[in-house]
């Protein structure tokens, strides 16, 4: 049973869906604050991939990482294209997309954590 | 709970939002309400339009950017003039100082305030939609 990653991946998801949501929750209670820049994370696909790969264990003396772990997020500025005169570039529609998306995926992570409980269940039963 | 850490810090941002668009509400409605409030002495200074601006400050506890009022300012621009002898306070050759205050451009700040208020209200009620999946999880288990 050790090897399943099920609940960690679905995690991840949701830790980093938190994490979208506290940014997005600062780009819209800062849209009217002069000089603030809007943030974002990158894609989830992107940051899982740099955490994908561990070191081998050829030699017992080998040391082996400590738990895999997603990056801390990774705070990029987006392109501050739509920057208004007091130098804001928050774009409220955006950030209710963005929302929507969140929501989405959220629902889509926790749903897929009840279901692989029930799977468990289902094979202990 | 990691996850459920940070839902609970964008729930404290869209509070910081709700509050300091509340206050610029607040303002704006000052502004509109004393559109007409003369000086109560002749030739006095009438009602001076005030003006809000926001600044983004760092929760240590949680690591958050919220948002705060930075200050409440007056707007210097000049007053308005008007010739009107009987009014109380007109000064000596009749002219009366009216406030600096353009009802239309208080109503497009209020438009403004009121969309980032509803943006930020959405945020907050997201905020504790997930915090409820995740601990509906709990649900029928």
């Amino acid at each position: 049973m050790a090897d399943v990653y099920l609940f960690k991946l679905a995690s991840q998801r949701t830790g980093y869906l938190s994490a979208r949501q506290t940014l997005i929750a600062e780009n819209v209670a800062n849209a009217n604050t002069p000089g603030y820049k809007a943030v974002d994370l990158k894609p989830f696909s992107a940051a899982l991939q740099e955490t994908a790969f561990s070191m081998a264990v050829t030699n017992p003396a080998h040391l082996t990482p400590a738990a895999q772990e997603l990056d801390p997020p990774q705070v990029r500025e987006d392109d501050a294209a739509n920057a208004t005169v007091s130098g804001n570039s928050v774009d409220i529609e955006g950030e209710m997309v963005k929302l929507g998306e969140v929501n989405r995926d959220f629902t889509e992570a926790t749903n897929l954590k009840k279901i692989f409980h029930q799977m468990f269940m289902q094979a202990l039963k | 709970m990691a996850s459920n850490d940070s839902l609970n810090a964008s729930l404290r941002i869209a509070g910081s939002g709700l509050e300091t668009q509340s206050a610029r509400l607040r303002i704006i409605s000052e502004n509109i309400a004393n559109a007409q409030s003369t000086a109560s002495v002749p030739g006095g200074d009438p009602y001076t339009r005030q003006t809000v601006s926001f600044e983004d400050t760092l929760d240590r506890a949680s690591g958050a950017q919220l948002v705060r009022v930075k200050d409440i300012g007056r707007d210097s621009s000049p007053y308005r003039v008007e010739q009107d002898p009987g009014n109380p306070a007109a000064d000596d050759k009749g002219f009366v100082k009216l406030p600096n205050v353009d009802v239309l451009v208080e109503l497009a700040d209020l438009r403004e305030a009121n969309r980032s208020y509803e943006a930020n209200l959405q945020v907050a009620k997201q905020s504790s939609d997930l915090m409820n999946q995740t601990v509906g999880l709990l649900k029928d288990v």
